[in-house]
């Protein structure tokens, strides 16, 4: 036992050193193998990890969203729809919501305004506070946060993004243009707190009164209603009565925004692994090259290794172990820097192709999240091609007789 | 000792370009001598030394080996018989480029998995024996002609082997070179250790230390 494991240690070291000896080959092949499993690792951290916070976040948003369509499209929502609503079975309660758009033409962006539940003058049962939370002791994100600051007529409450954008804070004003061509000026009464930035970095959340006098609507038109059910089984059943009962209403159910969020990063996760594929392409050629191959050098010192004693097996331990020790290597460092690219640099590198095209990018930190699958799909596919790529070699090299040494005239 | 029967040896078998290197040779090789392998280029002198030495297999015949049948062994025991039965020495250093004089004398040993300290008392003990023990850390490549040559023999003995071979091993020395050569030769057989060598250098074929001289020609022993 002693004997072997010397032994491994002296094919070890010998394997340590023929590395070093062919430096500039070896590095350079480590480090274009390690970009690409930084690349590969990075798209993956980051889109799983998107994934998971939208989930988290979208968690807390209501289970039905009823909206309204005419001729296909979205129109506003009759609030003598509500009661048809409240009436059908497995209804818990229905909340009305007033959101919109509005086109800074200023700093080119689109911030999107929202009355908070409850906050509709509209509406007798008008409450203060704002904060989305409670689901059943699970661990959800609010999706929006207030820390304290009252929403009152006259005022707005900002997300992150926009107060970056704008280089505005609490107390300070900020005009509109309303539907009429009237100039409102809002004050901010606070700023959305940066937890939930991911969905949060354009919000704006206003009065019911004031969204109505910016955009012209009347006390009898909402914008959409969220429906709680009772029974979440049941989700997909109120929404197809919705649908019976109400034919010009559209219901959609939490999980299908889920899939959009989902789809949406599996296809920016995909274009990026697509527009890397030329590199992996290229590294791929190389590595089989660098791998497969045997240059003059390389099957003569076999020749000699072979002639002063070598078993065949000896060599391909040797050369097995300059597959792993690379492989490894580049697997281990990729994977580290694509952590701490993706969870402690916000993916600096990939922002723009992952994150989409904005001018209001949310900034975020993501929670780390690692899927073990994921990294043991991206370990077998650059670790083990590479590992085995080295082993094919020494098919040839068994190939080469130990009298090649001998053979063997010029230096 | 060494005893070979009806060998012979074909290359590209079956092809157009078929070539036979050995016809029927048949030899014994005696303990504790000196044979000298001799013959013009193309006689067969390497391919012989290469089968005497386990490194190829003959396509015909048998050797066999203080009694026992080799030809028909898998390379496995092969390799383990040429490890720690022959000790090789060729016609260029063949050392390693890249790495140190010692680690390139204690190569053959590494399959061992003898302890290091020990391996490097021995690797050391050689090369201070042969003069070179000043050049165990020095890159091969910075060593000169004698010295690569002088290191190569460290190698050849580093498994303290029963038998050496050498094949041309004076081709590339000058006289003197090649003198000390034969002195070191003559050691090796003081200690009881079989010496094989194929040469047509005079010097070799002719030193008094040779017990016998084996003519080769065309693939076949010259009577």
């Amino acid at each position: 036992m002693t004997h072997w494991i010397e032994k491994q240690r002296y094919i070890i070291d010998f394997t340590l050193s023929s590395l070093l000896r062919r430096k500039v080959k070896n590095f350079g092949l480590l480090a274009l193998y390690t970009l690409i499993v930084f690349i590969l690792a990075s798209t993956m951290f980051f889109t799983y990890a998107i994934k998971k916070e939208a989930a988290l976040i979208l968690n807390g948003a209501p289970e039905i969203v009823v909206q309204k369509i005419v001729a296909g499209r979205h129109d506003l929502f009759p609030l003598a729809y509500v009661e048809t609503i409240k009436n059908i079975r497995g209804v818990a309660s229905v909340e009305s919501r007033l959101w919109g758009y509005y086109y800074d033409s200023l700093v080119s962006a689109n911030y999107t305004l929202l009355t908070p539940p409850g906050n509709d003058a509209a509406k007798p049962s008008a409450k203060t506070t704002v904060v989305e939370n409670d689901s059943g002791g699970e661990a959800v994100k609010p999706l929006f946060e207030l820390n304290g600051a009252k929403l009152e007529p006259g005022t707005l409450i900002i997300g992150n993004g926009i107060a970056r954008l704008r280089a505005i804070g609490k107390d300070d004003y900020m005009p509109f243009r309303a539907f009429d061509g009237k100039v409102l000026n809002f004050r901010i009464a606070g700023v959305l707190s940066s937890q939930s930035e991911l969905v949060s970095s354009d919000l704006m959340l206003i009065t019911g009164e004031d969204f109505r006098k910016l955009f012209g609507i009347d006390n009898s038109h909402v914008t959409d209603l969220t429906v709680v059910v009772n029974n979440p089984s049941e989700v997909a059943m109120v929404a197809s009565k919705i649908k019976k009962h109400l034919p010009d209403a559209r219901p959609i159910i939490r999980d299908e925004i889920l899939r959009t969020y989902d789809s949406i990063f599996n296809w920016r996760g995909g274009m990026m692994i697509v527009i890397f594929s030329a590199a992996v392409l290229a590294f791929v050629i190389f590595a089989w090259d660098k791998a497969s191959g045997l240059s003059a050098g390389e099957r003569r010192e076999i020749g000699i290794l072979k002639a002063v004693g070598w078993e065949t097996s000896d060599v391909i331990q040797m050369k097995f172990w300059e597959g792993a020790m690379i492989s490894l290597t580049a697997f281990f460092t990729g994977v580290i820097l694509a952590y701490i690219h993706v969870f402690f640099t916000g993916s600096i590198v990939f922002e723009p192709a992952l994150k989409g095209w904005s001018s209001l990018y949310p900034n975020f930190e993501l929670t780390p999240f690692v899927n073990l699958e994921q990294l043991t799909t991206l370990f077998f596919l650059t670790v083990v091609p590479y590992t085995v790529a080295t082993i094919v070699p020494i098919w040839r090299a068994a190939t080469i007789d130990p009298d090649s040494a001998m053979r063997f005239t010029g230096e | 000792m060494i005893e070979l029967m009806n060998v012979r040896k074909v290359f590209n078998a079956g092809n157009p370009s078929e070539f036979s290197a050995l016809n029927s040779v048949n030899l014994h090789i005696a303990e504790n001598q000196v044979t000298v392998l001799k013959g013009p280029s193309g006689s067969g002198k390497t391919t012989l030394l290469s089968i005497v030495g386990c490194m190829s297999r003959p396509s015909a015949g048998r050797v066999n080996l203080q009694g026992r049948e080799i030809t028909s062994l898998p390379e496995r025991f092969l390799t383990d018989i040429r490890r720690k039965t022959f000790g090789f020495i060729f016609q260029q250093p063949n050392l390693i480029k890249g790495i140190s004089v010692l680690e390139n004398v204690m190569l053959p040993a590494y399959p061992l998995g003898e302890k290091r300290s020990q391996l490097k008392i021995k690797a050391m003990k050689g090369l201070s024996e042969l003069n070179i023990a000043n050049k165990a850390a020095s890159k091969v490549e910075w060593l000169s002609g004698g010295e690569a040559q002088r290191a190569s023999i460290v190698r050849a003995l580093i498994n303290d082997p029963h038998i050496i071979i050498a094949d041309e091993p004076t081709a590339h020395l000058d006289s003197k070179l090649s003198y000390r050569f034969m002195e070191i030769i003559e050691k090796f057989k003081a200690e009881g250790k079989t010496v094989i060598i194929t040469s047509h250098d005079p010097l070799v074929y002719e030193s008094s230390m040779v017990d016998r001289v084996v003519n080769l020609r065309d693939g076949q022993i010259e009577r």
